[in-house]
């Protein structure tokens, strides 16, 4: 284990084996999941020195399972943006089965395209975000960095399902996982969608449609689908989500936990010296333009939860013509090095933040197909609840094309 | 010149529900400082709130006994604001999407003349923690007792019909009324658990422009509200008198002053939409078993005691004033005592009783079946009024029934009419003067004779067979 990519290390001796489903399982989370006892400062000054008063529903379930939790691994801060992989790369260099990661914007499956492995963000809702600590409480879910979806459909039937404590998940039937290793095949139709186009250059969407002439004479039919608002994903996406920061974040005020400022006048100088010392430029950024759609264009806000509704709706509209849709995971040429302002945080994600907009779940699937040079990656979006399914068809994709592992 | 008030009331009342609003905290603002906290209502990193069906149960039955039309759907925004009782930097409350709209409230006006007043609507929120200042040495400390963080509290927020502090009052008396009828709060304004902001406007009489308003806190009495309300009106009206501008702010009433002060600018934070609490479906099966469980409001039953059990207006509106009145003046009624006489001994007596040894009507010593004991031996002249009063206190000491003690205590009443016969004619030939004034006209001598005849009776004679025999053997004399 790198110590480079860990902000924390767990060396407390293992557990005595247990027979749980993930008694093999060796994982790694982010310092803004809770494990009690835990430093988890998510990457944030404004968290500094805090730890978890109480596990996560996650980390109950799978200690329960049997899993080995070996570290946390380091953040960007609060999760906004990517802190050089360090999720992926803890996968590539064999540490554990399961990066655990927060996937707000497409994290995981960007990763995971740096780093050769499945990235996978399930629906919303499915996963409890008690003792997360998040930002944007409407986009972000717990996704997951493997080397093949059948760790991810494992350690997915065991976190899944309803929780006591996150009411904000419906109730539903957990998806059947135990077929995630793809042994169970069936014809596939993936839908392309056309508007992909609008966002990319003309040689990046020819490398693309080559991929998709490749699954075809694999033997999946591909489809073109409409989506003719695609390309509002992204300010949907930008205007909600850093209205949800600003208040989310509210909460740093540095009197109970986290970095405090030395002196101050009064408490309102104390709050704003604290919180101009805790933030770094990129998140400031994000907070200040949340803090904007909330106190002066408050209609842009309402504007933006409008055609959030209208893009769910046609998004889920679009799973009676194809079983899944197909699109590339990021744009040709960007890795999260490059996300030093927002704008370039989301040109990086532009192409898997509708997964998080919409809800649904999604995967990157690696692959020998994609080694095209662009570097873009192949997504797959399922339908809601359609995490299962989602994950056997990457394993089939994945076996078809050659890629994995 | 001549103003007409323009007066709208928020109110904010305290649910009584055993748990705070999200998290399973007790619902006890007043123990120990930050005993009743957890991570959710502290608010740390990671913890979701969980919202409480008891909570909604509570704010349902509130906004029903207000009249209100329960919406189909309602959701909590954050209202953000930054201050150190609140420290996760936004409040849930509803403000899109509220719980209920459009109620009303029937009161009467100055000249007693009915008045409908409308309730705009009823929305839930959480209230925050409470600071504390104290000082360490010479430095000056702000403590947060995090136990209020998150208690449940309903807010009403009443249309602008109200047009005198009397109005005020009597809107406020009437909202308490039903929300203890449907046991959601306790609405004490005395105790904190209702706390009323007042809104007022003043235009010249006859016009219907709305004018910019001042909001009045800090009222810890209903009649306090009256008098904020009061003297705002008079500071209101001399500064349009002398030309000057009202401006938006909100202003506290000093209740040793009598007087309200500037206190601040109204700041209206942004509200938006909370994307952690689940928007709320009311199905009608739900709003259903909770109507079910509306008692009998204070205006049906007091038509029922007019009709039912021919009480004066006056008499059934204070029979049913409160739940537990009703409730005990019904369960006496229902043992065989006369309503009438029922609602004297309880207004005149009873209540005034259980308002000196500070006790409840429903759980007070004096139960309906001892004191319906009480007024048979009363009504079936065994013991007499005076009686009747002494024994009533002794029912506040013991258990034993109202029939051992007056056993005990030689209350029986004489209503042989042979033996206060004799003793009327002792008290006739004692008292010539008297009869000589009877009989020159003088028809108050006739209450003196009686109340020699009692006294020497030693308050046990039945006054109603002195004077009947006294009336005879006078008028024979």
């Amino acid at each position: 284990m790198n110590p480079d990519h860990y902000s924390y290390i767990d060396d407390s001796p293992p557990e005595a084996g247990g027979d749980g489903t993930l008694r093999r399982t060796s994982c790694s989370i982010q310092p803004n999941m809770s494990v009690r006892g835990w430093p988890t400062e998510a990457g944030s000054k404004a968290l500094e020195g805090f730890c978890a008063l109480e596990d996560a529903t996650v980390i109950e379930r799978l200690r329960t399972a049997g899993a080995t939790i070996r570290g946390s691994t380091r953040m960007s801060e609060l999760g906004f943006g990517l802190a050089g992989d360090t999720s992926a790369r803890v996968i590539s260099g064999g540490d554990v089965d399961i990066a655990l990661m927060t996937d707000t914007m497409g994290e995981a499956r960007v990763a995971a395209s740096e780093a050769g492995a499945f990235g996978f963000k399930p629906s919303y809702g499915l996963v409890s975000r008690s003792g997360l600590i998040g930002l944007v409480p409407s986009m972000e879910c717990h996704g997951m960095v493997a080397r093949n979806p059948e760790d991810i459909g494992t350690v997915m039937a065991v976190i899944s399902g309803c929780d006591d404590h996150d009411l904000s998940m419906p109730e539903y039937r957990v998806p059947d996982f135990s077929h995630s290793d793809g042994s169970e095949q069936s014809p596939v139709v993936l839908g392309a969608i056309d508007q992909c186009a609008d966002t990319l250059e003309p040689d990046a969407m020819a490398a693309f449609n080559g991929t998709l002439s490749k699954l075809q004479e694999a033997g999946m039919t591909v489809r073109t689908c409409s989506l003719p608002d695609f390309t509002l994903f992204g300010t949907v996406h930008n205007i909600i989500g850093s209205v949800e920061a600003s208040s989310s974040a509210g909460k740093y005020d540095g009197v109970r936990y986290g970095h405090r400022a030395r002196s101050a006048k009064n408490w309102n100088e104390m709050y704003l010296k604290t919180r101009a010392e805790s933030f770094g430029v990129l998140l400031k950024t994000y907070l200040f333009q949340g803090a904007y759609f909330q106190f002066q264009d408050y209609g842009a806000f309402e504007d933006a939860c409008r055609i959030r509704a209208r893009l769910v709706r046609h998004t889920e509209a679009l799973f009676s013509e194809a079983d899944f849709l197909v699109l590339p995971t990021k744009p040709p040429h960007l890795t999260g090095v490059d996300t030093s302002t927002t704008d370039e945080v989301y040109d990086l994600f532009s192409l898997s933040l509708a997964a998080n907009v919409t809800g649904l779940p999604a995967i990157h699937i690696p692959g020998s197909v994609l080694q095209d040079g662009a570097g873009m990656g192949l997504q797959l979006i399922g339908p809601r609840l359609g995490d299962a399914r989602l994950l056997s068809a990457a394993a089939t994709i994945s076996h078809m094309t050659g890629g994995g592992k | 010149m001549d103003y007409e008030a323009v007066i709208g009331l928020e109110i904010h009342v305290q649910l009584n529900s055993a748990t705070k609003m999200f998290c399973d905290c007790p619902n006890r603002p007043g123990d120990e400082p930050n005993q009743n906290t957890c991570p959710i209502c502290l608010w740390m990193p990671g913890a979701i709130p969980k919202f409480s069906h008891e909570v909604l149960e509570k704010a349902t039955l509130a906004a029903l006994a207000l009249n209100c039309e329960i919406q189909k759907e309602n959701a909590f925004d954050q209202k953000v604001y930054y201050y150190p009782d609140l420290p996760k930097g936004f409040q849930l409350s509803q403000s899109h999407l509220p719980l209920a709209k459009n109620g009303w409230l029937d009161i009467r006006d100055d000249r007693g003349r009915p008045k409908r007043i409308r309730i705009h609507q009823v929305h839930m929120e959480e209230d925050v923690a409470k600071l504390v200042h104290e000082t360490e040495g010479r430095t000056p400390i702000s403590l947060v007792d995090f136990n209020r963080a998150g208690t449940p509290l309903v807010e009403i927020v009443s249309e602008p019909d109200i047009r005198s502090p009397h109005e005020a009052m009597e809107y406020i008396r009437s909202l308490r009324t039903q929300i203890l009828y449907v046991d959601s709060a306790e609405c004490s304004m005395e105790r904190g658990t209702m706390r009323v902001d007042a809104n007022i406007s003043l235009r010249p009489r006859g016009s219907d422009e709305l004018n910019t308003k001042v909001e009045v806190k800090n009222m810890n009495s209903i009649h306090n509200v009256g008098n904020a309300i009061a003297y705002e009106i008079t500071r209101q009206a001399n500064r349009l008198d002398t030309g000057e501008t009202i401006v938006l702010h909100t202003r506290l009433w000093n209740p040793d002053k009598h007087i309200t002060e500037a206190m601040r600018g109204k700041f209206e934070g942004p509200c938006v939409p909370d994307p952690s609490v689940p928007r709320i479906a009311i199905t009608d099966t739900w709003l259903d078993a909770i109507r079910s469980r509306l008692p009998e409001m204070p205006g049906k039953k007091a038509e029922r005691f007019f009709t039912d059990y021919g009480l004066s207006r006056d008499e059934a509106v204070l029979m049913s004033s409160e739940r537990g009145l009703s409730e005990y003046f019904e369960a006496v009624v229902n043992r065989g005592i006369p309503p009438r006489l029922a609602v004297h001994w309880i207004a005149t007596q009873l209540l005034p009783a259980l308002k000196e040894c500070n006790e409840d009507i429903g759980d007070t010593p004096v139960t309906p079946e001892r004191f319906s004991q009480l007024l048979s031996l009363l009504e079936g002249d065994e013991i007499n009024a005076n009686s009747a009063k002494e024994v009533l206190a002794q029912l506040f000491d013991g258990t034993e029934t109202p029939d051992t003690i007056v056993d005990k205590g030689g209350f029986r009443q004489v209503s042989d009419s042979l033996e206060i016969a004799g003793m009327v004619d002792r008290i006739i030939s004692e008292n010539r003067p008297a009869v000589d004034d009877f009989h020159n006209g003088k028809t108050q001598a006739m209450g003196f004779l009686v109340g020699r005849a009692m006294q020497a009776s030693q308050g046990k004679a039945n006054p109603r067979l002195i004077k009947e025999i006294l009336t005879e053997k006078l008028e024979n004399t």
